[in-house]
């Protein structure tokens, strides 16, 4: 079936869109950089860190990009003051929600969250941290799950569930008691699903899920790689 | 949700017996192939274990029967207010503290219950409250909102919604409620 080509205009520039991309798709074909973290290439978007928030002219709401389809005759933006107060003041929720001492972390300066701080400028906090004690999950002969980590992105429950198969997270509860689980909040090295692939480690953004053994800063990942590049030139990821 | 993330209800006695299992595969043979299916199942069999709770076992019993991931059930299980975990009461009545019926007095209402059971302050957090009778016949729990708020305050009572609640009716409800066990 051929595509329905349709026509948008992101900051102002006219480029071309097939019917059923995201705004996110068109707009880093585009060049255009917008900060994402709960967005993972080649997994199904679920708008869950509302970084990627653009306007789009006609509704007054921001819209998260990852998962606003679109549209024929639409004008976008990605880049504005307003844009950039809401998404830093999402990056500060996320940083004082949990506990992110990225001195101490495993993914020190090659962490998603702490690269789009660095990029937007966000070096203080202006809420209060809340700091919960939350386990450190070390059941697993190779990972770790660490949930004071956690941004709760669910990369790692699409990349379990949708790529290798085997659904072994999942989100319990919500609002401030919302946790990743796997299977029935046990034990990740109980869970029989568990193939030890490394797929959620990979994907995840943090520190939260690595690989055992490892010191501060030595927890590296391909997908912050590659938002690194794209921070530095600004521009396609 | 804090008290359940800590310490989960682990099970005395094998559950599900082959009473319960029956009951489970009959429900889902009923509701699946239906979108939503699985909620009903749990409701449905909530509803009819002992206790009023989901425990751990009929949760793995009814992922293994549906094809469920364990994960996957958890969530749904913990997510929606509805289900519990823990045992309930024989009765459940859920008081909203949503914005429209705390104005019109629902904490009020919440007290006087309390009082009336005598039951002590419960764990949770003041916005969801989750308290059962030392006797196991009343488990009062707090909602954010029924969506029915120009009743305000809404109480449910045994899954009958009573809107403009107040405190008469309410002690009322309750003395009907315990004459019917009586009987
Ligand atoms: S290692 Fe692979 S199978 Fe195991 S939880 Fe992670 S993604 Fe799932
Ligand atoms: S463990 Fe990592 S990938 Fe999973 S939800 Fe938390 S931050 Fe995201
Ligand atoms: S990337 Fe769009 S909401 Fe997270
Ligand atoms: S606030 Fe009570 S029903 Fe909406």
């Amino acid at each position: 079936m051929p595509q329905t080509k349709l026509s948008i205009r992101i900051d102002g520039e006219l480029v071309q869109a097939f019917a059923g991309e995201t705004i996110l798709t068109v707009a880093r074909r585009a060049g255009r950089f917008i900060p994402t973290l709960c967005h993972f290439e080649g997994l199904r978007d679920v708008g869950a860190c509302r970084l990627c928030i653009v306007e789009v002219s006609g509704s007054g709401r921001l819209l998260p990009a990852c998962t606003t389809p679109a549209q024929d005759g639409m004008a976008v933006t990605t880049v504005s003051p307003r844009l950039a107060a809401y998404r830093r003041m999402t990056l500060e929720l996320l940083l004082a929600e949990r506990n992110h001492l990225c001195a101490v972390c495993v993914s020190n300066s090659n962490c998603e969250l702490q690269a789009l701080a660095t990029a937007m400028g966000v070096t203080s906090v202006r809420f209060r941290y809340r700091y919960p004690k939350l386990p450190v999950d070390l059941s697993h002969p190779r990972f770790v799950l660490d949930h004071n980590r956690c941004i709760l992105c669910s990369r790692c429950i699409r990349v379990c569930a949708d790529v290798e198969g085997a659904h072994v997270w999942d989100m319990m509860s919500r609002g401030v008691g919302a946790r990743v689980i796997s299977d029935m909040n046990r034990p990740w090295g109980e869970a029989p699903g568990c193939t030890g692939c490394g797929k959620c480690v990979q994907a995840c953004p943090t520190g939260a899920l690595a690989e055992k053994g490892l010191a501060v800063e030595e927890m590296t990942k391909r997908g912050e790689r590659a938002l690194q590049g794209a921070i530095r030139q600004g521009g396609r990821l | 949700m804090n008290s359940l993330t800590s310490s989960l209800p682990t099970n005395k006695g094998p559950r599900p017996d082959s009473r319960e299992r029956d009951f489970v595969d009959e429900t889902i043979t009923r509701r699946s192939g239906r979108p939503g299916a699985l909620l009903g199942i749990l409701e449905d069999v909530q509803e009819h274990a002992e206790g009023k709770y989901l425990c751990l076992d009929t949760l793995a019993y009814i992922a293994q029967r549906t094809g469920t991931p364990l994960s996957q059930i958890f969530s749904v299980v913990t997510f929606y207010s509805l289900f519990s975990l823990t045992p309930q009461g024989e009765h459940i009545i859920s008081i909203c503290r949503g914005t429209a019926c705390h104005t019109r007095g629902s904490r009020d209402l919440l007290e006087k219950l309390r009082l009336e059971l005598g039951m002590a302050e419960g764990d949770g957090q003041a916005d969801k409250l989750t308290i059962t009778s030392a006797d196991g016949k009343f488990t009062i729990r707090t909602v954010a909102c029924f969506g029915q708020c120009a009743m305000a305050p809404v109480v449910e009572v045994d899954h009958r919604i009573c809107g403009h609640m107040n405190e008469r009716v309410l002690t009322r409800e309750v003395e009907a409620l315990h004459q019917e066990k009586a009987r």
